[in-house]
């Protein structure tokens, strides 16, 4: 009883930080159509940084997630405006976007191994400690991920909601002609999405730099669920993202409490494919954002 | 108010526009009456700067628009209203009119355009917080013309209002559009295939046949029967 009350709350804490970083990658999808492959690089990039600023500069964690968040929302806008604007004016496009992202991780993949080398690196937990919560104990840094996951995606819900901006980039996801008549500057959205998905992404590659290790390669990984949770939720929907990040991350706890961590990816895909043959719209149907 | 000289243009191969020239006068209602497939909509489009025309010139309020992107046009003080709508379907109808009051120049003036729209489209009033795409054909068509509205346009261009909508409705709609246009001072621009329809409401006509403009009346001395015979 007592190891499947922890496996539940480490698939919680597990499935909280899949969802902050499956967040960025279905927005991007929702708002403009592209496929970022290059998404858990970002995440990785994200984490790196932050990792540099704590290591070299001896910030706090905070101050380091901040500098993260922005410096990746610079890069996000920056490569909207330089590349991902001009591959969308084009007939081929989608295929277009698709080449530039994967070639794209290919390139993040390899400067970061040139920049920071091949040695695994971590980032320093948030707080020390457990809690005794009598059947299961706690660590109070699982408690820290859990809070902050559940900030971001309020504070994203609240955006996308009731902002004029967020409700700009909604519009968009709805309909592109809709966003045009109305007077909203798609391109602008475009590159506040991309903005505003890699900044949010930065966190989440933190979050999981003080769960597990990082390589450059890991993204890679982290690319792939992110992938397997975005269309198990449905492309473009925030919501479904967020409920098939918890199912899967109960999964991958319940799998490794059960059957060992060797059985972890098979039983991602499993569930993606019976997902997919259950319900190809995702978990949540066919709605945006 | 808008002055259209010799605009061409159209899709890939195929010309659509070729040397349209026209004028609506502030205040006025004029309609854009011809058969389909010649370069009604696509001029509406082309003002809009949702299908930029390739030529030719497009002026509004003495400042020429015909390069401009469609949000500078809408910042200008043009809404267009396609056919088609194009509304945010997943969303309330609050939130639309919200959306539609998105442009830089329309926010200060939300509160003020509300109102009006309220006013003009009691029912929306009451139905604020209704997902659109729940909504009859008719009360989107409101929705969309209400969106316009909240840009705080000085004219409208609206894509054939009437079309598929029960005579009731039909009705419906035309009056909200003679009263923005009579309390509310807003110019319109016309897409109207029901000639009786449009010579109603209506001061002026052009009929547009071939790309081009063929003749302008004012539509108290345009006849149902003239009108009809310029469509073959």
């Amino acid at each position: 009883m007592d190891a499947i009350l922890s496996a539940a709350w480490s698939g919680l804490v597990v499935g909280g930080l899949y969802a902050t970083m499956a967040i960025g990658l279905t927005v991007i999808y929702g708002v403009s159509h592209v496929f970022n492959f290059a998404h858990g690089h970002v995440a990785v990039l994200g984490a790196y940084v932050a990792w540099l600023a704590i290591t070299s500069v001896d910030v706090p964690l905070g101050v380091g997630i901040a500098v993260a968040v922005v410096v990746m929302a610079v890069f996000g806008w920056i490569l909207h405006q330089v590349a991902i604007r001009s591959l969308l004016r084009r007939a081929e496009w989608a295929f277009a976007t698709l080449l530039f992202t994967l070639g794209l991780a290919i390139l993040m993949e390899w400067g970061m191994l040139e920049v920071f080398g091949p040695r695994v690196k971590s980032i320093p937990v948030f707080i020390e400690g457990e809690a005794d919560l009598g059947p299961v104990t706690v660590s109070l840094n699982d408690v820290a991920l859990v809070i902050l996951a559940v900030v971001i995606i309020v504070a994203l819900w609240t955006f996308l909601n009731r902002s004029s901006l967020g409700r700009a980039m909604r519009a968009v996801a709805t309909s592109v002609s809709g966003a045009r008549i109305v007077g909203i500057d798609i391109d602008r959205i475009y590159g506040a999405t991309f903005a505003l998905a890699f900044g949010v992404t930065a966190i989440s590659g933190v979050l999981l730099g003080t769960k597990s290790f990082m390589t450059p390669h890991i993204g890679w990984e982290w690319m792939i669920k992110g992938f397997i949770i975005v269309t198990f939720g449905g492309l473009g929907n925030v919501p479904g993202a967020i409920v098939a990040a918890l199912v899967l991350g109960l999964i991958e706890t319940f799998v490794t409490l059960q059957l060992g961590t060797l059985w972890v990816w098979p039983a991602w895909l499993a569930t993606f494919i019976i997902a997919l043959w259950l319900r190809p719209q995702g978990i949540l149907g066919g709605r945006t954002a | 108010m808008l002055a259209i000289r010799d605009v061409v243009g159209g899709y890939e191969d195929i010309q659509v526009l070729r040397g349209v020239s026209l004028d609506v006068r502030g205040g006025e209602i004029v309609g854009l009456l011809g058969p389909n497939g010649h370069g009604k909509s696509t001029l509406l489009k082309a003002i809009a700067g949702v299908h930029p025309a390739t030529g030719g010139s497009i002026r509004f309020m003495d400042e020429e628009i015909i390069k401009a992107p469609p949000h500078r046009i809408v910042e200008a003080g043009i809404a267009y209203i396609p056919e088609e709508r194009h509304l945010f379907s997943d969303m309330t109808v609050l939130e639309n009119l919200q959306l539609g009051a998105y442009s830089r120049t329309a926010r200060p003036e939300f509160r003020r355009n509300l109102e009006l729209v309220f006013d003009v489209f009691p029912r929306l009033k009451e139905r604020q917080r209704q997902v659109c795409m729940t909504m009859s054909g008719g009360e989107s068509r409101m929705v969309a013309i209400a969106r316009g509205l909240m840009s705080g346009a000085r004219m409208l261009l609206i894509d054939e209002p009437s079309i598929g909508l029960a005579p009731s409705m039909k009705k419906a709609v035309y009056g909200a559009i003679l009263r923005i246009n009579q309390d509310a001072g807003i110019t319109v621009l016309l897409v109207e295939q029901e000639i009786d329809y449009a010579l109603r409401l209506t001061s002026r006509i052009y009929m547009m046949k071939r790309g081009a403009v063929q003749f302008e009346r004012p539509s108290g001395e345009a006849s149902v029967d003239e009108l009809k015979e310029a469509y073959f």
